[in-house]
């Protein structure tokens, strides 16, 4: 039984047994409460698969070393320690590598809005012969691993000599700007399909009052599509800042790697320096956990900050970007 | 002068031939990233992959046809193995986190008090990201296995004993990593419900239909593209991962190991096999929407 007949079954039941109603009421409130509550019991613990890691590193972060070695201490430490993120800051070198972090993020982004912008518009505006075969090959291009041209791609760089300038940056940076580099076909497609939702009026209005193409693009399109381009900054910013993959190839100067990267050297020196008798002594990796946890925690926290900012903005963009009407 | 020149070179085109320039002129930084940053690299990855390299100054190499073929597929102990490995992993993973995807992604749809928390807990593997951030918050080893994951409590152990548990804590850590993995994929699955008209579910409920009905007739068929997107997505993540076995093989034998030559032809195996799948997968969408229009 659906919905509408049941409401049309009450309109009845209410004109002839007013006393079955309320019994009638009850048992539907009952049943939404029912569904309502399974409803956030299954989203719950959907959700603790999501927290639990997150949660786990923040109370590990702040363990003191007694704690960490206890078996019993599992949740609530006895003590809030901030020594963790002192040694952690310090070790990383959090300042220098931040900023070498943001360098890549910020140029990279912008590169990525350009370019897979322009492509995305000229993918769902204009028909030409080869647009499907070369919209095909944005997609193939999706499919290639990086890791499998790296070393192509490499050769290549040196033999133009692009290796070396700029920190090494430039090999990471350069594709951006040319609809490649992090996820570049992804961003051209999710362009594609905004842009291919919006109204064509505005522009083949721009068009006839003589606003040359470029200029209708910068001035009209884009301000219309503040929601993909929202989406598209939020997703290559969180891609360039977490990805450390590029940056360990290329980048071969230690003090101008990005900030990710420097997680493992911190396990290592943890590992190597002053605990390593420790460690064998406890028989044990647990004891600079809540170091390497604080480290851990202390990269991602940008990113964390800027997306509690824009969450609201990037899941109205998410909804309105128009996906389905391919 | 120029302005009167610029003007007669106007006039000879005509309005689809100048809107066909102006296509290329939007594409054209993708055209020449494609030639430098793609197909130059490929060719070069092909051509690598039946060579060996004779002077690694310089990269002077020599055509050996297919012994680098060879070398992997009857020589090398660890390429296959680890190939099987990885490709069981990423089908079984794959529509396990279309599937969850889609779940979660039609539970925040609804309009109940809380969402918004929802959404950004379900958002946070993407924050975190993929690399070492994530392998150190679920302890991924080298074999990819997860070891604190969401760990059985010790009561429940005691009562599956020792055959079941550790059946139903593998299922546990599978679920964690593909949980963790399916973020974007549950922000695509989001856009698409979104974009479903309201009126549709309206029709179908003036027509009676019930919420099963409802899911495979309307939800379904209409977010079908994005399934697509989503199951491409999410095989190339997965085949990509810097976390893959495999393809930390390959990086292994091409840095440490200076195996260059081999190192190519093991990723164009990787990439030929990752290029079927999706190939099937393309054609099986197509098949399937061709019945659909019948």
């Amino acid at each position: 039984m659906n919905a509408s007949t049941k409401k049309k079954g009450l309109c009845l039941c209410s004109i002839m047994f007013p006393k079955r109603v309320d019994r009638l009421v009850a048992t539907t409130k009952l049943k939404k409460f029912i569904v309502t509550f399974a409803y956030y019991l299954v989203l719950c613990s959907l959700a603790f698969v999501f927290v639990y890691p997150f949660l786990k590193m923040l109370v590990t972060s702040v363990m003191s070393d007694s704690d960490l070695v206890n078996i019993t201490v599992t949740w609530l430490p006895s003590e809030i320690v901030w020594e963790n993120y002192k040694v952690a800051f310090k070790q990383l070198g959090y300042k220098s590598y931040f900023i070498n972090s943001l360098q890549i993020t910020l140029i990279g982004t912008l590169g990525h809005l350009l370019s897979c912008s322009l492509a995305g518009y000229g993918f769902a505006r204009y028909k030409f012969k080869l647009n499907g075969v070369l919209f095909a090959v944005v997609v193939l291009s999706m499919l290639v691993p990086v890791q499998t041209l790296i070393f192509p791609l490499y050769i290549q760089y040196s033999k133009m000599g692009l290796i070396k300038v700029l920190k090494g940056y430039v090999p990471i940076l350069l594709p951006c700007f040319f609809g490649y580099g992090l996820n570049g076909a992804f961003f051209i497609f999710l362009f594609r399909q905004f842009f291919s939702g919006l109204p064509k009026e505005m522009e083949e209005a721009a068009r006839i009052d003589g606003c040359g193409a470029l200029m209708t693009f910068f001035r009209i399109m884009l301000p219309m599509s503040k929601a993909s381009i929202l989406v598209s900054t939020v997703l290559s910013v969180v891609w360039h800042w977490n990805d450390y993959f590029e940056p360990n190839i290329y980048i071969t100067n230690g003090g101008d790697q990005v900030l990710p990267s420097r997680l493992p050297a911190l396990y290592k020196l943890l590992n190597m320096e002053e605990t390593m008798d420790l460690v064998e002594e406890m028989g044990g990796f647990l004891f600079n956990n809540g170091m390497l946890m604080a480290g851990t925690f202390l990269v991602v926290l940008p990113i964390l900050i800027i997306y509690a900012f824009l969450q609201k903005q990037f899941m109205e963009g998410v909804e309105r970007s128009g996906l389905t009407g391919m | 002068m120029k302005k009167e020149k610029a003007k007669q070179k106007r006039k000879f085109l005509t309005m689809e031939k100048r809107r066909v320039v102006e296509a290329y002129m939007f594409i054209s930084p993708w055209i020449i990233g494609t030639a430098v940053f793609f197909v130059n690299a490929i060719i070069s990855s092909i051509k690598l992959s039946f060579s060996d390299i004779v002077q690694l100054k310089g990269f002077v190499m020599e055509y050996v046809g297919l012994a680098n073929y060879e070398h992997i597929f009857m020589f090398d102990i660890n390429f296959m193995p680890t190939f099987i490995e990885v490709v069981v992993d990423t089908l079984i993973n794959t529509p396990l986190t279309l599937v969850f995807s889609l779940i979660i992604a039609m539970l925040i749809n609804r309009k109940a008090p809380g969402r918004g928390f929802f959404r950004t807990t379900f958002f946070l593997p993407v924050l975190l990201g993929s690399g070492y951030v994530m392998e150190q918050l679920l302890q991924i080893d080298a074999t990819g296995a997860v070891g604190v994951g969401i760990t059985l409590p010790a009561m429940f152990q005691g009562i599956l004993g020792n055959t079941f548990a550790p059946l139903i804590q593998a299922v546990l850590d599978r679920i964690t990593v593909i949980l963790w993995r399916s973020g974007v994929q549950i922000i695509l699955f989001l856009a698409g419900l979104q974009g479903i008209s309201s009126s549709l579910y309206e029709a179908a409920k003036c027509d009676g239909a019930t919420q099963w009905e409802v899911f495979w007739k309307i939800t379904l068929p209409m977010i079908s593209p994005i399934i697509l997107l989503n199951f491409v997505y999410t095989m190339v993540t997965y085949f990509a991962a810097a976390d893959n076995a495999l393809v930390k093989y390959i990086i292994k034998s091409v840095f440490t190991d200076k195996q260059f030559a081999r190192g190519a032809a093991m990723g164009w195996v990787y990439f030929a096999f990752a290029f079927v799948m999706c190939g099937v997968v393309f054609v099986a969408a197509a098949g399937l929407s061709k019945k659909e229009e019948r």
